[in-house]
Order: structure tokens, then C-alpha cells, then sequence
């Protein structure tokens, strides 16, 4: 029997989705206003654009298209290295609405403003007990299928 | 609202830079001392003040205004990120514009040297919180990288401007960065990479210092300082965010760009002025690209106009609008809870005429603008009588 998949859990509770399966893509946990039909990225009670409070739970994502992005040559927050070649961060419009910002991954030649891009699951570090920390970041989706991620080819 | 009989007492600040054998406190107390002596004052003159910083303590401020004395004044303290000590500032301001405070004083300081290396704790910082994932440079560069997909702006223009900075911190004694060498663009430009398009040179120290100013009403200032012109403050807008859609709730967020232009719009019609009244100009160019983004959305020329302001150097000493005369953040110095009081400090003294080799000729109305992360913007505007 192989060995079990160590455990993955979120840098910071209350933002993403961690599937059992690791091939599924994670999800945004996010708020849809109840009154106005706005939606938000992270979870918030009072709307931002009308002010109605009590919104409902939604989950966002896993797909967008990159908005703007950079490549950064400093260290990584929570990271000890200085990232090597460096990585990519972004903006990624959602089509619900929210626009999130976050680390990118992939090359800096995939990257481009207006790209398809898809979530997925970073593993940052280990903690002493074996589990992941990971964050949520967005990859860009190329014609190049990532069968470990279930991400299908696009045109 | 205008302020109404609102005018700068005095003024003074430290040289920003890494000070390794003096804390924030004594900073403080230098710059305080500096102020005091600029209006002729000593602590028992001073009816309030406000006092800025962004290091995550509780209680510095009032130590920091112990070591100018300990006269029972009140003393609040103000926090308001990049944004600080112009906030500190509009406090003083409409203390003295209501009548509560004869003389008000605005101290910020900090020691970022130190924060920047780690060691930081409270709100939304530390390692394990989704908001200190990106850096800073990295949410200015996702502009920088918009700016050039829409108007096809070029990393050359973003070095022009931060070569401008350090030549004109150069001429200034209080600034950081003093190059011993004309800056060029292309020396920007092959500088250490940060984040794409922005290099080091592009981007502002994290430095050390203290600033302060001490106001009062414009007949106090003349029966102190007979003979000395009048530098009033005519406005003082302080906005948060206004929703709009993309906006991101989540890391550093500096935005939407119309904060800076519906503050901006705010104080120039409290003050009855418009940009065409303006003679110097100070931003938040913690990035250089930032800079070029402020000219268009403080109302300096139309939207998409620029970059030609920058190929024409209009934003230069000598030009028609010169912006950070000092150097600005990138080459004065970015401390944090001091930036805006140096702010100013340097249009103060411009305002007066002391401003040497870098003296904006006839300077009679000056700006003021910080926007500062969560996020907040504020703009002030200062003319001599």
C-alpha cells in the first residue's frame, strides 16, 4: 500500500478550498451580497457596493483571465530563498467578478495580460509534524496539458 | 473644508538615512528641538500635538514628546501607514483652524532600517498571513506592467523620473541619497532587478529620520517671526477607498488609482485652486512609476499625457510643474511616520525662498501627496501669503 499523501493545510485559514484529491483544482471562498448580487473575494458580511449586510457563502473560481502581472527577484515571503530565477505575481479577473491577487506560477515567457489562468495549490514549506502549508496561486493555462492538476487543453 | 487662519510656525527634520546610534525617540527629539527653534518656541509654547509613527508600539509617542519636556500638553497618536505624518500634520492643522489648539505640533518618526529587517509583528504582517505574500514592489510593479500594456510607457520613463529624484536629493542636505555623480537613466536602469520593469534605483530606501512642524495662526507666525513670509495651509483632504469593481481586499493594496485624483479634487476645491495654481508638488513615489501616474491623476496634464511630461522634463527643477524637489521618496527618504512632515518641510522651505541651488523660482503654492497601504490618500495644500 503506498504511503498516504501528507496532510496539506493553509497558511491562513478562511481564504481557499484544500481538495482530498489532489488533482482537483482549489476554490476561492468567497461571499455573493444577497441584495445586489455582487460578489467578494475574500468572505465579507457587509456588501461593498451597496452596504446590505449578511451575504451568502460562495466558492470562487478555479478560472480567470490575468489582468496585469510582474516577475519579482526578491525572496518570497515565507520562504527562506531567494527564489532563484524569481516568480511571477498577478491580478487574475475572475468571471464572477472579484479580481485577486496573487503569486503566479509557470515561466516568465508564459505570462502575458490577458491569458487564461487556473487555480492551483503551492507548497510552501513542511511543518515539523509532516503537514504542507500551501497557498493558493494561478497558473497560466497553455496549450500543454499538466495531467497531475486536471488542467485540459485550450485553444 | 478650508482651513481658515492656519499657518506653518516652524519646521525641522533630520537628515533621513540609516541612523545606527540613535533610536526613533532621539530622532524625534532632534527634529522636535529643530522645529521649535525654527519658530522660537520651547514646549511650554505648544498648546497639543500629534504624533506619527508606523513601527508596531504602542505609547512611542508620548515618550518621544517627553523628551522635549513634560508639560501635561495633550498628545495623540496617528497612524495612517505611507500617510502618517501628513495626517499628523492635518490634525495640528484643523486643531489650530478650530480654535481648540493656539499651537499645534506634527512629529513623525521611524526607523525602518531596523523593521525592514525583520522583526515586525500586529497588523497584517508576519509570515504566516496571505497578506504579506506579495511585496510592496511587487503590487507597484502590477501597475507599472498595466500602465505599459495601455499606454505603451517605457522602462525609460520610469528611470528618467527616478534619475530626476536622486539628482535633485543630491542638492538637498536633508536627503538621504546625496549621489556623488549625475544619475542617468540607463544607471537606473542596469540596476539589481526588483520586480518587473521597477530596478533598485527605482525604488525608495528604507531609511531613519524625524520631521516635524509646529503651526499656529498667521498673525501668531508674524508676531513671531516678524519679516518672515507666511506659508499658510489652505486645504487638507484625507480619503479611504471608495468601492469599485476589481478591487482586491487581499495583500498590499494601494488604490484604485482615483483615490489620489478624488482627494486630489477634494482639496483643490477646498482651497478655491486649481493644478494650474501650483508651482512645486511632492508624491507618494515610493516607485517611480507611481510618480508618472500622480502627475495625470493630481491633475497636471491630461490622462495618457505623462509619459511626454516626462520626455519634456516639465516635472524637473527648471520645468513647469518640478515635482519632489527634494528628491522624494526614492532619494529623500521613506521612513514611514516622517515621510509627509518632510514633505513639508521641503515646501516650507521652498515656500520661504531658503531652498539654495534647488529654489523653485517664485514658489507661491505648493502640494503635498501621500497615499499610504490599507489604503488611504491624502493631499495638502500650502501657499505663501
Amino acid at each position: 500500500m503506498p504511503d498516504p499523501a501528507p496532510r496539506r493545510v493553509p497558511i491562513e485559514g478562511g481564504f481557499f478550498t484544500i481538495p482530498d484529491d489532489p488533482r482537483e483544482a482549489p476554490r476561492l471562498l468567497g461571499s455573493r451580497c444577497r441584495a445586489c448580487g455582487e460578489q467578494f473575494f475574500p468572505r465579507r458580511h457587509v456588501c461593498a457596493r451597496c452596504l446590505a449586510a449578511g451575504t451568502e457563502d460562495v466558492l470562487l473560481g478555479p478560472e480567470g483571465t490575468l489582468y496585469t502581472f510582474t516577475w519579482v527577484h526578491v525572496p518570497f515571503f515565507g520562504k527562506k530563498e531567494a527564489a532563484g530565477a524569481g516568480y511571477g505575481v498577478g491580478q487574475v479577473d475572475l468571471p464572477e467578478g472579484p479580481r485577486i491577487q496573487a503569486v503566479l506560477s509557470g515561466t516568465r515567457e508564459e505570462l502575458a495580460i490577458g491569458i487564461p489562468m487556473r487555480l492551483e495549490l503551492e507548497t510552501l514549506r513542511e511543518t515539523p509534524a509532516g503537514e504542507q502549508v500551501v497557498i493558493h496561486r494561478f497558473r497560466p493555462v497553455t496549450g500543454r496539458a499538466r495531467p497531475d492538476l486536471g488542467v485540459g487543453v485550450r485553444a | 473644508m478650508r482651513l481658515e487662519n492656519v499657518a506653518v510656525l516652524g519646521v525641522g527634520q533630520v537628515r533621513f538615512g540609516v541612523h545606527k546610534t540613535k533610536t526613533g525617540i532621539e530622532l524625534a527629539r532632534d527634529a522636535g528641538l529643530l522645529a521649535l527653534a525654527d519658530a522660537g518656541l520651547d514646549l511650554r509654547g505648544v498648546s497639543e500635538a500629534f504624533v506619527g509613527y508606523v513601527q508596531p508600539a504602542a505609547m512611542l509617542g508620548v515618550k518621544a514628546m517627553k523628551e522635549l519636556g513634560l508639560t501635561g500638553l495633550p498628545v495623540t497618536h496617528v497612524e495612517n501607514a505611507s500617510a502618517t505624518g501628513l495626517v499628523a500634520f492635518r490634525e495640528a492643522a484643523h486643531a489650530v483652524a478650530s480654535g481648540r489648539a493656539q499651537v499645534a505640533l506634527a512629529l513623525g518618526f521611524d526607523k525602518m532600517s531596523e523593521m525592514a529587517r525583520g522583526g515586525q509583528g500586529g497588523r497584517g504582517v508576519g509570515r504566516d498571513s496571505i497578506d504579506s505574500v506579495i511585496l510592496p514592489a511587487a503590487y507597484f510593479a502590477l501597475w507599472a506592467m498595466r500602465r505599459m500594456h495601455e499606454r505603451g510607457t517605457k522602462p525609460e520613463h520610469f528611470a528618467k523620473i527616478a534619475a530626476k529624484n536622486w539628482n535633485q536629493g543630491a542638492l538637498c542636505p536633508v536627503s538621504d541619497r546625496q549621489a556623488n555623480h549625475l544619475v542617468t537613466p540607463e544607471e537606473v536602469l542596469a540596476s539589481a532587478k526588483i520586480a518587473e520593469p521597477l530596478t533598485a534605483m527605482m525604488a525608495c530606501p528604507a531609511d531613519d529620520g524625524a520631521a516635524c512642524a509646529i503651526l499656529a495662526a498667521p498673525e501668531f507666525v508674524r508676531r513671531l517671526r516678524p519679516g518672515r513670509p507666511v506659508v499658510r495651509v489652505l486645504a487638507s483632504a484625507l480619503q479611504s477607498e471608495t468601492y469599485t469593481p476589481g478591487h482586491t481586499f487581499v495583500g498590499p493594496v494601494v488604490g484604485p488609482a482615483t483615490m489620489s485624483r478624488d482627494t486630489a479634487a477634494e482639496a483643490y476645491r477646498d482651497a478655491g485652486l486649481g493644478p494650474e495654481d501650483v508651482d512645486l508638488a511632492f508624491c507618494h513615489d515610493a516607485f517611480a512609476n507611481e510618480e508618472l501616474e500622480y502627475y495625470e491623476l493630481l491633475g497636471f496634464c491630461a490622462e495618457g499625457e505623462a509619459e511626454k511630461l516626462v520626455e519634456e522634463e516639465a516635472t524637473s527643477l527648471g520645468g513647469r510643474i518640478p515635482f519632489n524637489t527634494d528628491g522624494g521618496l526614492i532619494a529623500r527618504g521613506h521612513p514611514g511616520g516622517p515621510t509627509g512632515l518632510a514633505q513639508i518641510h521641503e515646501l516650507v522651505v521652498q515656500l520661504r525662498g531658503e531652498a539654495g541651488r534647488r529654489q523653485v523660482e517664485d514658489a507661491r503654492v505648493g502640494l503635498a501627496h501621500l497615499v499610504g497601504g490599507g489604503s488611504v490618500c491624502t493631499v495638502t495644500l500650502l501657499a505663501r501669503d
